[in-house]
């Protein structure tokens, strides 16, 4: 009878798992996506209330110094490096702000929930975080707000009513338009293309993945997908599905996506191990002193992203605006030092700006 | 002469915890309250559960390093139980909580039926109950839980988290169990010596067995809290937690080749490490800093309560 009940079970959870992969499954989400248009129309804005959330009396902050603890989804990774020097720039600059950064050693749901946990217990004034999972770090946000702390998301978003304001560096359309159109230049309409991702689970690019199929079935129907696979943000591991795509595909793939800062390095470094260089295209979202070597030698000729310092640049006076009263539900826009004037989109976000495609010509001007 | 050297460690390690708890209250006045030791107790939960079972385990001499990916496959299967099957939720982390336990059992079969290494055994499953989390979860996480769930996770109980209440019934039942009955007695005589249990008639592999599947039961419990506490799942939920349960057991005076451990050593151990976290977060180290001074704290905890034995016994 145990036994009976137990195979059962087990049945049940294969079977569910097959249901599951009969969908065509590209490493996306199941969330709705919203193409751009194939020339270079602007998207139109659509006005919407303010979603974010408040927190629960907050002190006066208005012109005093605030304790402010950032929590990137890790730590020490080129990326979150650039992104805390933009805060850290930013704190220098306002003089009335000390700021600090604290994250997990892992994108690891657990420990930066704890993590953040602790850091209210301590009572800061401000949170900067950019979140593993928009769902799992919500209640400890809310928590947050519950004890009149002023929090402002970056990078990665939380669930819109556990933070208060979001600085989002490029909308998620916007970015994969950039990176098919480029891929589409280079390989040409028809050609067929994987990608490297860090895991199917990481909420950026699935969405990311998930805009680029809309786009891409939009504005080059004839372009083929071929496969995405995980690499977590690992070099090695990187490099590694990367040289495996290439063997397995042979001459039939003619391009790689690379979905993360770490991924896209590694596979260029794939392509010109492989001395694939010129018949295998990576395009991909990467920081632009890791692609030097790789856009240099012609490897690789774009390189999509925006600028992280100025990332977190832009969140800390953000979070400095909110604090002071500044910025508040209905805003348009918001002053941000040395960046001017950013505006508001989908109710209780900020725009940092369009994606940036470095190229030859222009990536020597960046250093990060 | 062996009870007196287990009382030393506990005594020794109970010691070090009052010591720690007083110098971290001293670093932040946050430290030591109610609330945030309530709240502490709230985020060790999980991993207690599964340290509780992997005393046992460790006390046999053997291992059980599945834990976190059976923690990740019962996660992901109440989701899927509950969204894609259509189960009511209740049914739904109760079938998930028996697949967990059957994949424990699993463990206990390999090891027990085909004399594989427990470490070999459940190194192999750890990439086996993982990689079916991914399979099974395909890259979807399953949100949206009705809000009495939550209360499994986020709420109190008599002002107590909820889940904190679940630990100390496991813990004292399992303390119990270890320290007074029959078959605790055969943990520890299988893990002395696994020739002279079974030639004393002990039943050597169905206990074992036994063990190995209530370790997959605790931290199939252990992931519907964690879930419930998180309001999402994930499947690389509790990557990693093996070895947080491993440091709280050893901490806890266990002995890694057998033999020796007790759940009141497991639980200071997982308290020590807690409030190390906790207190030194609060005191503005940050977290590197705190993983290498709980590094520190293990090998001098063990080195002390060594020589503390060494001189007891000869």
């Amino acid at each position: 009878m145990g036994k009976v009940l137990l195979s059962a079970f087990l049945a049940l959870s294969f079977s569910t798992s097959l249901s599951q992969a009969q969908s065509a499954w590209t490493g996306g989400d199941d969330l709705p996506t919203n193409p751009l248009a194939c020339d270079a129309t602007p998207p139109t804005a659509t006005a919407k209330p303010y979603d974010g959330g408040e927190p629960t009396n907050a002190p006066d902050r208005k012109g005093k110094t605030l304790e402010v603890v950032d929590v990137p989804k890790l730590v020490g990774i080129g990326y979150f490096n650039a992104t805390s020097k933009g805060i850290a720039d930013a704190a220098k600059e306002m003089g009335t702000m000390n700021a600090k950064t604290d994250g997990p050693s892992k994108a690891n749901i657990d420990d930066q929930i704890t993590l953040i946990d602790n850091y209210i217990t301590s009572g800061v004034d401000g949170i900067l975080f950019a979140a593993n999972d928009p769902v799992a770090i919500a209640p400890v946000l809310k928590k947050a707000l519950a004890a009149g702390i002023n929090v402002v998301g970056y990078d990665a978003n939380s669930t819109p009513d556990a933070r208060q304001w979001f600085v989002n560096q490029a909308e998620f359309n916007g970015i994969a338009k950039s990176m098919v159109d480029a891929m589409a230049a280079e390989i040409g309409d028809d050609g067929a293309f994987a990608i490297v991702t860090s895991t199917f689970t990481t909420p950026n690019q699935a969405r990311w993945i998930s805009e680029m199929a809309a786009y891409q079935a939009k504005c080059h129907p004839n372009m083929k997908w071929l496969e995405t696979v995980e690499a977590q943000e690992d070099n090695i591991l990187s490099f590694n599905q990367a040289n495996t795509l290439i063997n397995k595909y042979g001459d039939e793939m003619k391009g790689i996506f690379g979905m993360t800062s770490v991924a896209t390095p590694a596979a260029a470094d794939a392509v010109t191990q492989a001395n694939k260089c010129g018949s295998i295209s990576v395009v991909g979202l990467a920081t632009p002193n890791a692609m030097k070597p790789y856009v240099s030698s012609g490897c690789v000729k774009s390189v999509v992203l925006w600028n992280p310092v100025d990332l977190g640049y832009a969140a800390a006076y953000v979070l400095r605006a909110v604090a002071d009263g500044d910025l508040k539900a209905g805003a348009t826009s918001v002053k941000a030092g040395k960046l001017g004037d950013l505006s508001v989109i989908n109710g209780s976000e900020i725009l940092l700006g369009a994606p940036f495609v470095f190229t030859k010509d222009n990536i020597n001007d960046f250093d990060f | 002469m062996r009870l007196a050297s287990l009382l030393r460690h506990e005594v020794l390690l109970a010691i070090l915890l009052a010591v720690v708890l007083l110098i971290l209250s001293f670093q932040s006045d946050k430290f030591f309250t109610v609330s945030n030791l309530l709240n502490q107790g709230r985020l060790m939960t999980e991993t207690g559960l599964i340290a509780i079972a992997m005393t046992f385990i460790i006390a046999t001499g053997g291992i059980d390093l599945s834990v976190g990916s059976i923690l990740g496959l019962t996660a992901i299967l109440t989701g899927v139980f509950w969204q894609n099957v259509g189960l009511p939720l209740p049914f739904a982390a109760l079938a998930a909580i028996a697949v967990g336990t059957f994949a424990g059992f699993v463990n206990g079969v390999i090891i027990t039926r085909f004399r594989v290494p427990p470490l070999i055994a459940t190194l192999a499953t750890l990439a086996l109950y993982r990689g079916l989390a991914e399979g099974i979860s395909q890259a979807r996480s399953v949100r949206g839980y009705p809000d009495w769930f939550y209360v499994l996770g986020q709420g109190e109980v008599l002002g107590v988290p909820t889940q904190l209440w679940l630990l100390f019934v496991a813990a004292i039942l399992a303390s119990i169990i270890l320290a007074y009955t029959r078959w605790g007695r055969t943990v520890y005589a299988i893990g002395n010596n696994e020739v002279a249990a079974r030639f004393s008639g002990l039943s050597v592999e169905g206990t074992k067995l036994a063990l190995y599947t209530v370790s997959g039961f605790a931290a199939a419990v252990a992931a519907v809290i964690f879930v419930s506490r998180v309001s999402t799942t994930r499947s690389d939920m509790g990557t990693g937690i093996e070895l947080d349960a491993i440091t709280a057991v050893v901490l806890g005076g266990t002995s890694i080749f057998g033999g020796r451990g007790t759940i009141v050593g497991t639980m200071i151990g997982l308290c020590l490490i807690q409030a190390l976290k906790n207190g030194l977060s609060l005191a503005g180290v940050k977290g590197d800093g705190t993983i290498m001074l709980i590094g520190a704290v293990l090998i001098l905890a063990i080195l002390a309560s060594n020589l503390f034995e060494r001189s007891g016994t000869r």
